[in-house]
């Protein structure tokens, strides 16, 4: 690891709330923490190996299939991510003019409609597969999204 | 000229096309399987969209994922590199579907040449010479017949045949016999149908192959031919151009080259291959309707850019060369660095690169998507990269290539790179003296 990948993993906690991050690789783990008796998080490792110079589209690269440490993690922050099947337009909501499918803090189960993706002129309805809490949405109406690429995060029952 | 274009492909080839296309000024987009997420091409292109997981058949095979991927980057055309979707007809009319330009040559192009015994009438169409054969074969009369026509020695094939299964040589009345009912029996094994068919046996052959580019207009031009006699199991290991074969027959070969690819107005880069046997007959073995591996022999002894040709008549624009522009300079050589283990049967090795160091100095030129700490993923082919040397003739070319395959370092998997030296180092290669069994018959030790 370079010392602009720190620079960055650094700026990331920063601008987040998470409070640790320990990254792990065949040479070595790495764990990140901020301040004192905040509530401890886990993230999985996103790829630190892309040189900042790279423009990528997308809002962040697809995470490899990580192997999140869920067993270990607090119960309240065990997230499920909710990840893009296919590549192709995100979109939050049935149509222009309708509310969103579902907004932070909304209860899903499995079969919930999360959102649409459009590929190849075809609507995609992506459907929650766990029942909990939407905790996060972290792509805009109308943007691109690519394989893999994280949607929502849950915080299943 | 286009603004941006997708590249359906992976490794040394999506460099290669980022870079054309970086010097032509059009934008790339890469995409990826989750095993290539930090490959070069991916680091270096101006955009990468992920397609899928690494199975290539979830991945650079996913149709609908490299369309969505060029629909919501606005790119305007396809490169499909080689291999994947290359010379797949049913992707070049969906890119068509999608008012996405497929850079290759027109779907019906790829279905009529694709097809190996549509190509073989197309080429006697154009006058262009086959393998005699015989078609299907009713019983061991007619296949003593033909052999009464067309003399020993013969090959019988397997209809439904692949991989050399159902193949026999026979050199004589009393052999063909035996061996038709052996080869019936063994197809009937393998393919579940015993049909068989014979061609003459062409003994020893070279493998020529010409590079010819078309307008789709019905304008060809070939840019000479390259040996690729050096083969493994009908894999390509050392590529070279031109050809040792005299200057009349080369012309011939060419000539016949462009004569198969104006009959169907072919359109961008392609090559047609040729078996060559020693009494200097040429036939028409097959037509590659893509980009090949072994292009930079042709660009470093024409000192052109196929690559950015592609792009360009893609883009609608005329060939860039009339055939009174194209000549050949001195003698170019590519061999393949493949992760292989040449001293245990080419074992394929997937692994972590530790160390690189390429070569350099005057003539040499490295196509790779390699670098220090890239881990080689298990889900594709073993190439590594290909090394180009050039000299002003083929021994200064050779002995440039041993110099540059000695400069060059790879820790962390084995690789093709001693059996390249001791390939170079042979006798009979330095004569000339290669036929597509040069591996088996001088290299087995």
């Amino acid at each position: 690891m370079q010392t602009k990948d720190l620079r960055r993993l650094l700026d990331v906690l920063r601008d987040t709330d998470v409070s640790e991050l320990t990254l792990e690789t065949g040479e070595y783990k790495l764990t990140l923490k901020r301040g004192f008796g905040a509530p401890q998080a886990v993230l999985a490792p996103a790829a630190p190996h892309l040189p900042a110079a790279t423009p990528l589209v997308f809002a962040e690269p697809a995470a490899a299939p990580a192997p999140a440490q869920p067993a270990e993690a607090p119960a309240a922050e065990r997230l499920v991510d909710v990840v893009a099947p296919i590549v192709g337009t995100f979109y939050a909501a049935p149509s222009p003019e309708a509310p969103p499918f579902v907004r932070v803090g909304e209860r899903v189960k499995p079969g919930t409609v999360l959102c649409i993706i459009e590929a190849m002129k075809l609507m995609n309805e992506i459907e929650a597969e766990t029942a909990g809490v939407v905790r996060e949405v972290l792509v805009d109406n109308g943007q691109p999204v690519e394989y893999g690429q994280v949607l929502f995060r849950i915080e299943p029952d | 000229m286009f603004r941006k274009i997708l590249i359906a492909n992976r490794g040394e080839i999506a460099l290669r096309v980022v870079r054309a296309a970086r010097e032509l000024g059009v934008q790339s987009v890469v995409v990826y399987s989750q095993a290539d997420e930090s490959s070069l091409p991916v680091l270096l292109a101006d955009e990468a969209v992920c397609i899928g997981p690494a199975p290539a058949a979830q991945s650079y095979l996913n149709v609908r994922n490299i369309l969505a991927a060029a629909l919501v980057t606005g790119a305007e055309a396809i490169h499909p590199g080689y291999g994947f979707l290359a010379e797949n007809a049913e992707f070049a009319t969906k890119c068509e579907e999608h008012n996405l330009v497929f850079i290759g040559p027109r779907p019906d192009n790829i279905a009529r040449i694709g097809d190996k015994s549509s190509a073989r009438a197309l080429a006697q169409e154009a006058g262009v010479p086959v393998t005699p054969g015989s078609g299907a074969l009713a019983d061991l009369a007619e296949a003593k017949a033909f052999a009464e026509e067309i003399g020993f020695p013969l090959i019988l094939k397997a209809s439904a045949g692949g991989g050399g299964r159902g193949m026999r040589v026979v050199q004589s009345h009393a052999d063909l016999e035996r061996q038709f009912v052996n080869a019936q029996e063994e197809a009937r094994a393998a393919f579940g149908n015993p049909e068989l068919y014979v061609e003459k046996y062409i003994e020893e052959p070279k493998h020529i192959e010409v590079q010819v580019f078309g307008d789709g207009e019905g304008e060809v031009v070939q840019l000479f031919e390259r040996d690729c006699s050096i083969q493994r199991r009908y894999q390509k290991l050392l590529e070279e151009g031109p050809s040792t074969l005299d200057d009349g027959l080369r012309e011939r070969i060419a000539e016949a080259a462009v004569r198969l690819a104006k009959h169907i107005a072919y359109r961008g880069a392609g090559t047609c291959e040729f078996l060559v046997d020693k009494q200097g007959a040429f036939y028409f073995s097959e037509m590659n309707t893509r980009i090949q591996v072994e292009h930079p022999v042709t660009e470093m002894i024409t000192g052109t850019d196929l690559v950015q040709e592609q792009i360009k008549v893609a883009a609608g624009q005329p060939l860039s060369w009339r055939q009174e522009d194209l000549r050949t300079s001195g003698h170019a050589i590519e061999v393949r660095i493949n992760a292989e283990d040449p001293e245990h049967d080419f074992r394929p090795m997937a692994g972590t690169i530790t160390d690189v160091h390429w070569p350099g100095g005057p003539g040499v030129r490295v196509d790779s998507h390699v670098y220090a700490g890239y881990r080689i993923p298990p889900n594709y082919d073993s190439l590594l990269a290909k090394i180009i040397a050039w000299g002003p003739t083929r021994e200064e070319a050779i002995r440039r290539m041993e110099r540059s395959l000695r400069e060059t370092v790879i820790e962390g998997v084995k690789t093709t790179i001693p059996f390249h030296l001791r390939v170079l180092d042979n006798a009979f290669f330095r004569r000339g003296q290669v036929y597509t069994n040069f591996i088996a018959r001088r290299m087995s030790s």
